[in-house]
């Protein structure tokens, strides 16, 4: 059952965030015996409560605290509140998220040595690669059930599925499949097989999704060496004169102050939320924000690039009904400069219900045209672009210099310019999407640019030298050794793969390292 | 937009329920002005032409012929409760309707909603697109227009499917037209 540890416990590991990175870390920290509290800053929801309702569900679990934006990028205009579309609940965006589990390929670790030095672009090689991962993606996939690895197979394709391989094949395309995905194609490790129910990203009703919510919080749980505390946001993390941290401070369900001490704190907040918390953090000591030395935190923030392509047919396609991403083609994934652009895409499946398809199809849009394609509904295709974006210094999470949050919190601004290498891959992939479309006889194509961007990386990089970056090869700080990052905000390039499997990786690849250095009492 | 255009919304009211309730439960839980500041009494909200203006206009912005006005009517509905509790946004309404009322009254000699051209009303409506009026009532009516489940089926969505047992069952590979 689930631990219980006084405030002034400072034997324990905190955690700051419960998805991807901080739900998977109290698992394998739990796991090894030692002592989690995960301080969550949305609410316990149970599986129950999930709806197959679009919005209600938008409106019940995304993270809606203030934020503003600027830069070029498209989200900053049609979007200007809400630069981001994450979750605030225990679970994180592990309960949102489409469930496409990709490894990063070989170059995407080491992006200055193979791009080489691009102008407006602040490129870093990982200080671990492919090779070193690989064990921790195999552990990952196991642990998340992960479809075409490890001998479970793959989910059957949908009719949007065999409308994307049609086109795919006609185009010339070989790697096309549905995807890996931490969904069950039949029920496995105590979760039930997908029944093609079509809302993943509100949520799965029937648990067949992986998502820390539902595996890892409570495993960690069982084990009696974790406590997980919903509705608790962390305001500040507090370190000693040596420059260790102590403890952090968060407001409860209640909104009073609490100060839970604690011997490391592991940030698994995501890329918006975790530089910020240590730019909040700054004192006498650390004046621009803890672990920012480099003055590399809350930089080098990127989101992919990503469009949808929208295709209307004669024929219906029905694209809402089965699992939601469970297709791919990744022939544009590769490294091949010859394109015009360093980096590559990948084109996933992307459906969505006539409510938020009509709602968000085209931003301000009315008139006869935008309700035409709306009119279409039935017979629409839709694939979505997701490639590498490249880290800019200037691309960046900042604490806004006089709006606060309901605690007193500065609120964070998030800028972001699409560098020229985005643009070009952006429209080298709409080209494609149209292409592989029309090849099928779809009779009008439709661009939806970037939505709120899920996939949030870069703000904390990992780096081989303290300089350039935030965090070392197992995300421990450069500059505090008992402070963590474990979420996205670590990666040092975006890869075109989706981030979570990554994140998952990193999380088991850190919990070994914690430990290791917890044994030897160096931390 | 649209279901994003929900953040700013959803955030101020700390609004955290679920459900195709979401919508009715915005339209009443928005600041409530009992009294109009400046006469004492009870505002009256849009009358009754304002209102078939307001309808017609929204139908204009998301023209669906295969919908019914009482689909228009239920989107318009918390814009007109709204304007029943807030002068403020009584007075946004009838004000970019009166300017749509000149605009045809000048073009056509009629006012907006009594207009048969739809290009008269279309040309109307892009003298006024991105101003306070049209944001409001795009950005407040799209979303009620669209997550109506009565609506669904006239587009060929079916919607929920988890008490149905998802869609395993039901169609989602039957695809055979490829």
């Amino acid at each position: 059952m689930a631990a219980k540890f006084d405030l002034n416990d400072s034997s324990v590991v905190v955690i700051i965030g419960s998805g991807a990175g901080g739900g998977t870390l109290a698992n394998e920290l739990a796991r090894k015996g030692i002592s989690v509290v995960v301080l969550e800053a949305g609410r316990r929801m149970e599986m129950a409560e999930f709806k197959n309702d679009e919005i209600g569900m938008f409106g019940a679990f995304t993270w809606l605290d203030p934020r503003t934006t600027s830069g070029s990028w498209y989200v900053t205009k049609t979007s200007p509140d809400l630069p981001v579309w994450t979750c605030k609940l225990v679970g994180g965006t592990t309960v949102h998220w489409g469930a496409c589990a990709l490894r990063f390929q070989e170059h995407e670790f080491k992006t200055r040595t193979r791009y080489g030095a691009i102008a407006g672009a602040n490129l870093l090689d990982w200080p671990i690669d492919l090779k070193e991962l690989a064990p921790y993606y195999d552990r990952a996939e196991l642990r998340m059930g992960v479809t075409g690895t490890h001998g479970i197979p793959r989910l059957p394709a949908s009719n949007h599925g065999k409308v994307l391989f049609a086109g795919a094949k006609k185009l010339g395309y070989t790697k096309y499949e549905t995807t890996n995905m931490a969904i069950n194609p039949v029920p496995r490790d105590g979760r039930a097989g997908c029944q093609q129910t079509g809302f993943c990203v509100q949520g799965c009703t029937f648990g067949a999704k992986w998502s820390t919510l539902h595996i890892d919080i409570p495993q960690a749980e069982a084990t009696g060496k974790a406590e997980v505390r919903p509705e608790s946001q962390v305001l500040r993390i507090e370190h000693d004169a040596s420059g260790k941290v102590t403890g952090v401070v968060y407001a409860d369900a209640a909104g009073n102050l609490q100060r839970q001490k604690a011997r490391i704190v592991a940030l698994a907040a995501n890329s918006i939320e975790s530089p910020r918390l240590l730019l909040n953090s700054s004192s006498s000591k650390f004046p621009q924000g803890l672990a920012n030395s480099s003055g590399q935190v809350g930089k080098n923030y990127m989101r992919h690039m990503t469009s949808t392509v929208f295709a209307i047919f004669d024929k219906p396609v029905h694209m809402y009904r089965g699992t939601a991403q469970s297709g791919i083609v990744m022939d544009e994934a590769r490294l091949d400069t010859k394109r015009g652009f360093v980096g590559g895409y990948q084109m996933e499946l992307l459906p969505q219900g006539l409510p938020s398809f009509a709602t968000n199809l085209v931003p301000g849009g009315w008139g006869r045209d935008r309700a035409s394609i709306i009119d279409s509904y039935a017979n629409i295709a839709g694939v979505w672009l997701v490639g590498e974006d490249l880290p800019r210094e200037t691309n960046r999470i900042t604490l806004h210099p006089n709006r606060k949050d309901k605690f007193g919190m500065p609120i964070p601004n998030v800028h972001s310019d699409d560098h020229p290498n985005d643009l070009a891959m952006q429209k080298h992939a709409l080209a494609q999407a149209d292409a592989l479309y029309k090849s099928i006889g779809a009779k009008r194509t439709v661009h939806r640019l970037p939505f709120p961007s899920t996939h949030n990386m870069g703000t904390n990089r990992m780096s081989e030298k303290p300089a350039d970056g935030v965090v070392n090869r197992f995300g421990q700080t450069h500059d505090i050794k008992n402070l963590f990052v474990s979420d996205g905000s670590q990666f040092t390039s975006s890869g075109g793969e989706n981030p979570t499997l990554t994140i998952v990786a990193l999380a088991i690849r850190q919990a070994e390292h914690i430990a290791g250095q917890m044994s030897k009492g160096e931390i | 937009m649209g279901l994003f255009d929900w953040a700013g919304k959803l955030s101020r009211r700390g609004f955290l329920a679920g459900g195709a309730a979401t919508i009715a439960a915005v339209a009443v839980t928005g600041p409530t002005i009992l009294a109009d500041p400046q006469n004492g009494a009870a505002p009256a909200g849009l009358n009754a032409e304002e209102s078939r203006a307001l309808l017609k206009f929204v139908r204009d912005l998301f023209p669906h012929d295969r919908l019914e006005d009482v689909f228009y009517a239920k989107a318009i509905a918390p814009l007109q409760e709204e304007a029943v509790k807030n002068s403020s946004t009584r007075e946004l309404l009838a004000g970019g309707i009166a300017r749509l009322n000149a605009s045809t009254l000048a073009s056509a000699g009629k006012a907006y909603a009594d207009v048969a051209d739809e290009s008269v009303r279309v040309a109307a409506i892009k003298q006024i697109e991105g101003g306070a009026f049209f944001t409001k009532v795009h950005g407040d009516t799209i979303t009620p227009l669209y997550n109506q489940p009565d609506l669904w089926p006239k587009f060929g969505y079916e919607g929920p499917s988890s008490a149905l047992g998802g869609y395993i069952h039901r169609g989602f590979n039957d695809l055979d037209w490829l």
